[in-house]
């Protein structure tokens, strides 16, 4: 996957509005992207949703990518912010339900929740924060740089590489409770 | 403080990175049409953008044509209450057809945009 040649999808999108080289990007990168939110959310219906809504929102501000930083951080950036932005929806959502004395099914949804049924990595992610677990991710299921999830999150490389230590600290202390109480 | 835990990070990389690797691994999705539907979203979100435009001022036009009408018939009946020495007997002809103008203009301004639009 070069870089090079999304860049020159990316031209070709912005100077003439090409769906054909647009739908070439979304084709290159839409694995990556419905991964990191199916790992986010740990529902594979709703990752899928985002990640739609996630190109959309990529279509429209596509003229902001400076084409410095890779295309798939730039992108996954993208599918952040649209996760956060339905979290918040429906956090919203659940308030307005709760106010008028209704109890809802929507409360916890987008986070993976730690069960017996739930596999080895939800159950991994579910002890981290939602930045945290965003991190994980991009660095160990979409092979991003240090660098490039830096750009990716806003944030500098050694606050990437911190935050990255501190989610496999949680992770090896919760998971050595788990032993020990099982054990 | 900060460098040492990214000492440390960077140290125990091999060992539980390479755990953590294998725990994320997962196979690529396949896109099983979801790039086409995309695709299929964003033109007719474009042709939307598109028609709107145009179609919202036609639109306009056909909703404010008769009070556009109406106040351009009591302008010109103003108009015909200036003195007529003042203003020229030939004008008479041309007050008289003045609603007629004024709507003609309008409409071929709207239709030129209206193409300028659809030409984008």
């Amino acid at each position: 996957m070069s870089a090079s040649h999304d860049n020159q999808l990316v031209a070709r999108v912005i100077s003439a509005q090409d769906t054909d080289a647009f739908g070439e990007l979304v084709r290159r990168h839409q694995s990556h992207v419905r991964n990191f939110l199916r790992k986010l959310t740990g529902d594979y219906a709703l990752a899928d949703d985002l990640a739609q809504d996630c190109f959309i929102h990529a279509w429209n501000k596509l003229q902001t990518f400076s084409g410095r930083g890779s295309f798939i951080g730039w992108l996954l950036r993208v599918a952040y912010t649209t996760f956060l932005q339905s979290r918040r929806k429906t956090k919203r959502y659940a308030e307005i339900l709760e106010e008028v004395g209704h109890k809802t099914e929507t409360e916890g949804t987008g986070v993976a929740t730690p069960s017996d049924e739930l596999g080895d990595l939800d159950r991994f992610l579910a002890v981290l924060t939602e930045e945290e677990r965003a991190i994980m991710v991009m660095s160990y299921a979409c092979g991003l740089s240090h660098r490039e999830i830096g750009e990716s999150m806003n944030m500098p490389v050694g606050t990437v590489k911190s935050v990255i230590f501190r989610g496999k600290e949680k992770v090896r202390t919760s998971f050595d409770i788990k032993d020990h109480q099982h054990g | 403080m900060t460098s040492k835990i990214i000492n440390m990070a960077d140290r125990i990389k091999d060992e539980q990175d390479r755990l953590l690797e294998s725990m994320f691994a997962s196979e690529p999705i396949a896109d099983d049409g979801f790039s086409a539907r995309i695709v299929h979203r964003v033109r007719r979100r474009m042709w939307l953008r598109r028609v709107t435009l145009p179609v919202a001022t036609v639109i306009g036009l056909l909703v404010s044509f008769k009070p556009l009408t109406s106040l351009v018939t009591t302008l010109a009946g103003l108009v015909q209450l200036l003195p007529i020495d003042k203003i020229g007997a030939t004008s008479d002809q041309f007050i008289a057809q003045l609603p007629m103008i004024v709507l003609g203009a309008m409409l071929l301004g709207a239709c030129m945009v209206g193409l300028r639009m659809l030409e984008d």
